[in-house]
């Protein structure tokens, strides 16, 4: 088990400043649906998936960056171009990547603790 | 009465002499029975003439799992036997099957067994293997095998691991279909094909001030990404099905059981009630002095870092080919070193065609000649490579001074380092690969192999991957279904694309002799290349038929743009039996390729004006009775 530092940021401007700031490191990225000020993501799958995630990155083999991106309202998500689909290629939350990699998982892959136990997880 | 009967020919289970057994002979016969029973994994009893154990038999077969028989028409008291086997098992008929001590029962319920699974469970529980299945290769027959088999519940693993190159070059999962082959050769093409569209674009109107130029690493950086992407989703298909995948080197070491080493040279042991080989091939080298020292291979190409500038191909398979076709697309200065025919196995008519097409654009030939030794003249990425090459056909000795050397000469099936030889699977001694019967097992009843190492099956991801899945159904009772190998369409997607389907005109010709064929062609001239001011009597397409069949379909050739979407359809016309008279009565879809296809003639000749090359003697009849819509497709084109 590694040590990991967590990273929360709000938007695809505040994302990128995080992923700037942590040039160099092994980063892993959650995005997820905005959440309301009690705290509920307007994304059913994305709470669904937040313990999972939570529990295998504490199993992580190797030292790392966690950011957790919440991308904005739903009315903002539907938009066909928003900078999260455009710009990031992240089209669906919640999506769970390893930076700079092709390692992603999407959608109710992200509840699947062997999947993403595999993700965290180095060649 | 006992019968007389061969010596060694008929087996007795009681002494002879004896007909009506007493209570002594009774329990005598019944302890031998239980021996059996007992003594033999599988026992059949069975009759030698009876259908239902003749397919009870070829299960097991199939399953390369053993058996013992007792033939009960082959034994003296056979009738005491069957009577006894009833008291037993409260059975009456044969065969009457044991598995592991279990009265199966007969026939049809062994078969129910084995498509439920219980079988195979019962199968394993002396043996107690760790898996059901073990694929050893994860390229595109070894993965498609692996997740049947796991649909269909059972416990698998693959193990993959490259070997790197001679250059270092190495890859993910997937084989080389995905990582060095059929997807990075299709998007490199695509690239030159873009190219090429740019400069006719001109003609279309399009305007742009820029020069257009290539960037070698911008292109492969994004064919990687997506190979990478190709490779993950591998990982996570396997992993969603629950198939064990171990990124480490496999072979035998007994029956079995295979080892598992991984990078760091660690190993660990596995064992499985079956296997399957699936471990493909890699490229070969020239065995020439500088060969694995200073040359590249497909292996390397597809993610070179550096553009490899001017480069010479050596060999003339497709491999050869299409990357000589693309780098030359890209604006390399390539030149294509060939010893003796093009693209062997093809239609040598259409191959020759192929080569001349890359011939009058740009691409360079040196015909008959073989390389004997590479030296590096500068080191550098690339560097300079100086090549020495003997004539095939006299003392000339040429040499030649290139960026990079790409080999492109064959390809080794992987079978030689993987221990077949600790269980004995025979392989072929003189190019390695794996002999198979119509259901792919080897010689060792429990080892199969699937894909590149088969002899004498198409080397085609669609192979392996049909192949793979159908094994797997079939090893776990879901089906009986065998691959066809017949008449498999293919691509070699050379600036000129060559896409066919069945028989070659010198195969025809040797199969079914001249007299018995019908050859039709036609040249054509697709209309997007007619604005674009390109060759007018290149594109080609030939049918062969055969005479003694109504003109049956044999063999499908077409060269031009989009030949493999073109030759799919085809494929699966000549596959529901497709005669030249169904190819006469198919309207045509105007203005496409696909189109001439249909109107091919008895023999071709020149475009006149742009025209396509019209079919004079045979099919002028065809051209009358069609409407206005055939007519227009004559002027426009």
């Amino acid at each position: 088990m590694a040590a990991y530092q967590e990273v929360c940021v709000c938007g695809f401007e505040e994302f990128n400043q995080a992923v700037e700031q942590h040039e160099g490191k092994r980063i892993f990225a959650l995005f997820v649906g905005s959440k309301d000020a009690e705290g509920n993501s307007w994304c059913p799958l994305c709470t669904q998936a937040e313990p999972v995630i939570r529990e295998g990155l504490k199993r992580a083999s190797q030292e790392c960056v966690f950011i957790y991106c919440q991308v904005g309202d739903k009315p903002y998500w539907r938009d066909p171009n928003n900078d999260f689909r455009k710009k990031l290629n992240v089209t669906s939350v919640p999506t769970l990547l390893k930076y700079g990699t092709p390692k992603k998982l999407v959608d109710a892959e992200c509840r699947q603790a062997n999947l993403v136990e595999m993700l965290f997880c180095e060649d | 009465m006992p019968t007389s009967s061969p010596p060694g020919r008929r087996a007795r289970v009681l002494s002879p002499g004896t007909s009506r057994p007493s209570s002594e002979a009774r329990e005598e016969l019944r302890r031998r029975l239980l021996e059996l029973i007992e003594g033999n994994r599988v026992m059949i009893f069975s009759k030698s003439y009876c259908p239902h154990s003749a397919r009870v038999k070829e299960l097991f077969s199939s399953l390369g799992v053993d058996y013992n028989i007792l033939e009960l028409d082959q034994v003296d008291d056979g009738a005491n036997v069957q009577e006894m086997l009833s008291e037993i098992t409260n059975q009456k008929t044969v065969p009457n099957i044991f598995v592991n001590k279990v009265h199966m029962g007969g026939c049809d319920r062994t078969f129910q067994a084995h498509q439920s699974g219980l079988l195979q469970k019962i199968l394993q529980e002396e043996s107690a293997y760790e898996y059901d299945l073990i694929v050893i290769g994860g390229g595109s027959g070894g993965l498609s095998c692996a997740k049947e088999a796991a649909i269909l519940g059972r416990k698998v693993m693959v193990l993959d691991f490259v070997v790197p190159s001679p250059r270092g070059t190495s890859w993910g999962l997937g084989g080389t279909c995905v990582n060095v082959g059929c997807i990075p050769k299709k998007l490199m093409h695509q690239a030159a094909l873009l190219g090429q569209a740019l400069r006719d674009s001109r003609k279309f109107g399009w305007e742009y001030s820029q020069q257009v130029k290539h960037n070698w690493e911008t292109m492969t950086e994004a064919i990687q990404n997506h190979i990478g992407s190709l490779n993950w989703g591998y990982r996570l298909s396997l992993r969603e099905r629950g198939v064990t995948y171990v990124n480490s080197y496999g072979e035998f070491v007994e029956h079995h059981t295979v080892k598992a080493t991984n990078r760091k040279g660690q190993e660990t042991y596995y064992t499985s009630a079956n296997f399957v080989i699936a471990t493909g091939e890699r490229p070969r080298y020239l065995g020439i002095p500088g060969d694995k020292e200073f040359c590249i291979t497909s292996d390397d190409l597809f993610s070179l870092p550096y553009c490899p500038g001017k480069t010479l191909v050596v060999g003339a398979s497709y491999v050869a080919l299409e990357c000589a076709g693309f780098l030359a697309g890209l604006g390399l200065d390539v030149t294509v070193m060939v010893r003796s025919i093009l693209l062997r196995g093809f239609d040598q008519e259409v191959a020759e065609k192929v080569g001349s097409y890359m011939q009058q654009h740009g691409v360079k030939f040196l015909r008959k000649f073989v390389p004997v030794m590479v030296q590096q003249l500068e080191k550098g990425s690339p560097g300079k490579l100086k090549v020495t090459a003997k004539s095939t056909e006299g003392p000339e000795t040429i040499e030649g001074v290139y960026n990079t050397v790409l080999l492109a000469i064959g390809r080794d099936s992987c079978t030689r380092n993987i221990g077949l030889e600790k269980i004995g699977v025979r392989i072929n001694e003189k190019n390695g690969k794996i002999p198979v019967n119509d259901v792919e097992q080897t010689n060792v009843p429990y080892v199969y192999a699937v894909g590149d190492v088969l002899e004498g099956k198409p080397e085609l991801t669609p192979v392996a991957i049909q192949a793979g899945k159908l094994l797997a159904r079939r090893l776990h009772g879901a089906s009986s279904e065998k691959c066809d190998y017949f008449s498999i369409p293919t691509t070699v997607f050379t600036p000129l694309e060559y896409g066919c389907c069945g028989l070659s005109e010198e195969k025809a010709t040797e199969l079914y002799m001249k007299e018995n064929l019908e050859v039709y062609h036609t040249l054509f001239w697709p209309l997007e290349w007619t604005v674009a001011g390109r060759d007018n009597n290149t594109c080609y397409a030939k049918i062969i038929c055969n005479k003694l069949d109504q003109d049956r379909v044999i063999g499908f050739h077409v060269l031009g743009p989009n030949a493999g979407e073109i030759t799919q359809g085809f494929a699966a016309a000549m596959k529901c039996g497709l005669t030249k008279q169904l190819l006469d009565e198919t309207i045509g879809i105007h203005p496409t390729c696909g189109e001439p296809c249909l109107r091919a003639g008895p023999q071709p000749s020149p475009p006149r004006d742009g025209l396509e090359g019209p079919q004079e003697a045979s099919s002028a009849k065809q051209v009358q009775d069609q409407g206005p819509g055939e007519i227009c497709q004559k002027l426009s084109i």
